[in-house]
């Protein structure tokens, strides 16, 4: 009896197993006959985090990669061809991002890759694309070991990035040299390497200044952090003058609300909110800030603010966005609007889509973006531009708030240049 | 009956040898991902299917396989030595957890095991000079298949390090289904049915339960280890619970008291991911649909449980 | 020297557990519908973070985007949360009451993911937060500290709750059939209790605890898709701490939970999670009833 259950059961198994796999291989070499092919649309292949907690960081990416490949189609395409797009998933997991990129390229045909959310991701997915024999533009992820290890110290020449990396935390230790009151700096920052990078930049670059600060206290929050009372209380124990911080997304709105809670803006001189400049966190405290709430203490950056620079180009693109899509662009959307059209300028350039011609291509050139002119840097690929700090406050300009009292450092003063040095990550 | 099972089992393996003559790479790709889970998934189910503990904390052996391999294969050459090193790693850390495990059983049992896999994560996720943090360690080779003075086999082509992953992996399977066939595995399901009538007989039963879990953090490892060579990249989401949670699911999707049930449920799960994430950014809606759609209507699994489980109890309770 | 520093170390970690507790509450709440439906039904449900999730959304929208009175908003919450529980309850939950803990596990986690992406599609992926009640603004002073006045109306919240549900469970009728179900189900039944009912009403109530945490979460801490998936791992270790289906430890075992990840990130801000997890491993290993369990 129990044999005879054992063996319709295996039959069984084994019968849906043969029909899953076919099933699967039909779908599978459908689409595999594309992969090879010269004529047809241009495919790019963008992903970053559309679920979760930071989904708008990916969905903005594919806002602004969707307007620029529609602009681009209306002008006749990239060398007589159209761009086609498809945007995935990335759930901020390494492997989903790798496997991504692999369905991109070797299944669904993809000429050229672009996003990524997760710094994990990002290092990740660096090392197959020699393999994979695709430029990649990386539209967020910060890491500094991007550029630094993988493209100047491996030599993968498929990495490009076209956002500020965790340099721009940093940027903190410029804005406040020449601020003598404010001598003890606590950090409250994120639990993973992007926190620990950008807050020893920042001690790095500071203690260069001014030697006399010190670091009273540090707390650490890791990822799904939802109650950062426990980090502002810990630091404030030591009676800090500022705080440097960099948790981002919802997670920022979250910690500038509860330190608004524990009256924190009543002792201290001033606040580093790292990517408080982007789009979804000012829309986040907007209330607060039109209340005044923060004092004017809270300064902050992003890796592009919509309101700077104040050129055609700019204004054009901010315009469009807001007329695509009925939001504001924050980094990540400009970013990817920029790499869409890096990819016109390196292919028209190298007059080829061949992944080595464009790369070689875009080398050096300084591409006309919304934030600026743009130095995609040999060295390490990595995009040098300006991106100022600012005030968060209100303007009449717009609905929601923006960063004034622009301080402009040129990118030049503030980006690590190569040949790198390790940033020491230790907490 | 059995010329049938088989002449489909030669069918299948026949198949799987000839898929890189007219596979894409993308399908190769796939298909080792899904050889890898269906290890990790096999050994897991000797734990639910044979022994009757539901671990929750495997993706921690797992991750252990994948960082020895990585750490090996970053110093020597040898995918081998990496495959071996990762298969001792996760059979040897799941011999020293699983000693203060096994003395559990039901929940208490999925909530150590759970504590375990989230400590060997959050170490991985700290501990950043041995696992490079977050980032994990990246730019692991895909060194050469290499015995010394006898052969040396490139991995680089994708095609190659698919035999490599499938030749080990069908020995592991068969090796596996030796096991649970043997007087071993029989005593193991004689203490998932009946822990007393077992003790009576004289048999360590914690003894027989750590063997097994031993055995899974091995199978664990051993998957564990494919994974560098062909990622490049080691990270520790791979130790998180959510990981420990894709055995948990392809068994319960295969059937659990099935040999060939996790292997069945890696291939689904696998499948209905990679076309669901092609057509809508809203997945997990329609993943999540699925998986509580098989889970209630489509009991293969479920069935099984009850015939081999809830009957023989039933049986046992009317003859007395 | 020494005394001056222990003195002030002192007041530090007294206004540190302070702050926790607050954390401690939101733990609490969640737990105690968790450990309740374990207690009582016999299932462990995964998506019960998922229902913490709705509470929140569903205040923010009544209160943060309608602009509904905070109270009343709450209550509404409650109320269609409960309701969504009861559906559930009905047509899923009541189906694996008898299954193996896997299935069940794994039932409610594909739940998880159906939740999320629910709330993505309907409110999108951005991070909302409403405004403070105005009532609630502003700060004490503990210890020559700012302390918020909502922190301390969550600290009494969440002791309320535990002394509401004491009495509900060892006063009321109801609570007698909780308790006699819980401990023996065919003698419940066998005595005429409704169990189908029983459990519905059960899983209704706990649905609606975990909406009152995610509620009462919303002027401060964000809603955003996932947020009941990042708080249901340390709900189930708390209710593992305390002892499984026990209210009591479920209480304790939050209160453990939230100050120790608060002092934790004072002292050793290297290894909280660790270290939660090394206690519950401990906590099993030596007494794997929990805390307060029999």
């Amino acid at each position: 009896m129990a044999k005879k259950i054992t063996r319709r059961k295996f039959l069984k198994g084994a019968v849906m197993g043969g029909v899953a796999l076919g099933t699967g291989l039909g779908g599978y070499r459908v689409t595999y006959g594309q992969a090879k092919k010269s004529a047809g649309p241009i495919k790019i292949g963008g992903q970053g985090a559309i679920s979760g907690a930071h989904a708008d960081y990916g969905w903005q990416m594919m806002a602004g990669a969707t307007l620029a490949a529609e602009q681009i189609n209306l002008k006749g395409g990239i060398l007589g061809r159209k761009l086609e797009m498809k945007f995935m998933d990335e759930e901020l997991k390494p492997a989903t991002a790798v496997k991504n990129a692999r369905y991109f390229v070797t299944d669904w045909g993809a000429d050229f890759l672009f996003g990524i959310d997760s710094s994990g991701s990002a290092m990740a997915i660096g090392p197959v694309l020699p393999e994979l024999n695709r430029l990649f533009f990386f539209t967020h992820a910060a890491t500094h070991r991007l550029t630094e290890e993988l493209v100047a110290g491996k030599g993968i020449k498929q990495i490009f990035r076209m956002v500020a990396p965790v340099y721009q935390d940093a940027l903190a230790a410029w804005v406040f040299k020449d601020n003598p009151e404010i001598k003890r700096w606590a950090g409250i920052n994120c639990d993973y390497e992007y926190g620990y990078v950008a807050w020893n930049l920042f001690k790095e670059n500071i203690k260069k200044f001014r030697p006399d600060v010190e670091f009273v206290a540090a707390a650490w929050a890791p990822f799904w952090t939802m109650d950062f009372s426990s980090h502002i209380s810990a630091v404030m124990a030591e009676k800090p003058d500022a705080i440097f911080s960099t948790p981002w997304a919802g997670e920022g709105v979250m910690l500038l609300r509860q330190a608004l809670m524990l009256g924190v803006f009543d002792k201290i001189q001033a606040w580093w909110q790292g990517m408080g400049g982007s789009v979804d966190l000012l829309e986040g405290i907007s209330r607060e800030v039109a209340g005044d709430k923060f004092k004017g203490k809270l300064w902050a950056t992003a890796r592009y603010i919509h309101n700077y620079p104040s050129t055609p180009d700019n204004k054009a693109f901010v315009e469009a966005f807001r007329k695509r899509w009925g939001k504001f662009p924050n980094y990540s959307a400009e970013g990817s609007y920029s790499a869409i059209y890096a990819i016109k300028a390196g292919a028209e350039k190298a007059k080829s889509i061949e992944t080595a011609k464009v790369g070689a291509a875009l080398e050096g050139m300084e591409l006309k973006t919304p934030a600026g002119p743009r130095l995609i840097r040999k060295e390490d690929h990595q995009a040098v531009y300006t991106v100022p700090a600012g005030r968060v406050m209100m303007s009449p300009d717009y609905p929601l708030p923006i960063l004034g009292d622009l301080k402009v450092i040129p990118a030049n003063d503030y980006f690590r240049n190569p040949p790198f040095t390790p940033v020491a990550a230790t907490k | 009956m059995m010329k049938l099972k088989i002449f489909l089992l030669a069918a299948l393996i026949l198949f799987l040898l000839f898929l890189p003559a007219f596979a894409g790479k993308y399908l190769l790709y796939m298909t080792i991902h899904i050889l890898i889970l269906s290890v990790f998934a096999l050994g897991f189910n000797l734990l639910l299917g044979y022994t009757g503990l539901l671990s929750f904390g495997q993706a921690g052996f797992f991750a252990m396989g994948a960082y020895a391999s990585a750490k090996i294969l970053l110093v020597v050459p040898s995918l081998l030595l990496g495959t071996i090193a990762g298969m001792v790693a996760g059979g040897i850390s799941a011999l020293v957890l699983g000693y203060l495990c096994v003395r559990h059983t039901r929940i208490y049992f999925s909530m150590l095991t759970l504590s375990f896999g989230m400590m060997i994560y959050s170490l991985a996720w700290k501990w950043r000079e041995v696992t490079g943090g977050d980032d994990g360690l990246v730019g692991i080779p895909r060194a050469p298949f290499d015995i010394p003075g006898i052969l040396s086999i490139n991995m680089n082509p994708m095609g190659n390090y698919y035999y490599f992953v499938l030749v080990i992996s069908l020995i592991a399977i068969f090796i596996l289904y030796r096991i649970v066939n043997s007087p071993f595995g029989l005593t193991l399901k004689g203490i998932r049915d009946s822990e007393n009538r077992v003790a009576f007989a004289g048999i360590s039963i914690r003894n027989y339960r750590l063997l097994s879990f031993t055995i899974a953090g091995l199978y664990a490892g051993l998957a564990g280890s494919f994974l560098p060579p062909l990622e490049n990249t080691v990270t520790p989401p791979l130790a998180h619970w959510t990981h420990s949670a894709e055995p948990v699911m392809v068994t319960l999707l295969g059937g659990i008291h099935t040999f060939s049930g996790p292997i069945v449920g890696s291939v689904l799960f696998y499948l209905i991911k990679d076309i669901i994430v092609r057509y809508t950014q809203y997945w997990l809606i329609w993943f999540g649909s699925i998986v509580v759609f098989l889970v209630l209507v489509f009991r293969g699994g479920i069935v099984i449980f009850f015939t081999e489980r809830i009957w023989p109890l039933l049986k046992k309770q009317q003859r007395r | 020297m020494r005394g001056i520093y222990t003195e002030k170390m002192l007041e530090k970690l007294l206004f540190q557990s302070l702050i926790g507790l607050s954390f401690s509450m939101y733990l609490w709440l969640l737990a105690a519908g968790l450990t309740l439906v374990f207690g009582v039904l016999g299932v462990l449900n995964f998506a019960h973070g998922s229902l913490f999730m709705l509470g929140a959304y569903a205040t923010f929208t009544l209160y943060g985007k309608l602009g509904l009175n905070f109270w009343l908003s709450i209550a509404l919450s409650l109320i269609s949360v409960g309701i969504i529980g009861a559906i559930l309850e009905r047509l899923f939950i009541r189906r694996i009451y008898d299954i193996d803990l896997a299935y069940q596990l794994i039932l409610t986690f594909g739940f998880i993911l159906i939740f999320d992406d629910l709330v993505k599609m309907i409110w999108g992926g951005v991070a909302m937060i409403p405004p403070m009640p105005s009532f609630f603004e502003g700060n004490l002073s503990v210890l020559g500290r700012p302390f918020p006045i909502y922190n301390l109306f969550i600290i009494l919240a969440g002791i309320a709750v535990a002394i509401i549900l004491w009495l509900i469970l060892e006063k009321t009728w109801w609570g007698r059939m909780i308790r006699a179900s819980a401990s023996d189900r065919e003698m419940a039944s066998a005595i005429g209790i409704n169990i189908p009912i029983l459990f519905t009403t059960v899983f209704v109530f706990a649905a609606m605890l975990a909406a009152l945490g995610g509620a009462l979460g919303t002027p401060v801490r964000v809603v955003a898709p996932g947020i009941g998936t990042a708080m249901i791992i340390q709900a189930f270790v708390i209710t593992v701490i305390g002892g499984l289906g026990n209210l009591k430890g479920a209480f304790v075992g939050a209160l453990i939970v939230g100050i120790l990840t608060s002092f934790g990130i004072l002292l050793f801000p290297v290894f909280e999670l660790f270290i939660i997890f090394v206690v519950m491993a401990i906590i099993l290993m030596v007494k794997p009833e929990g805390l307060f369990g029999k």
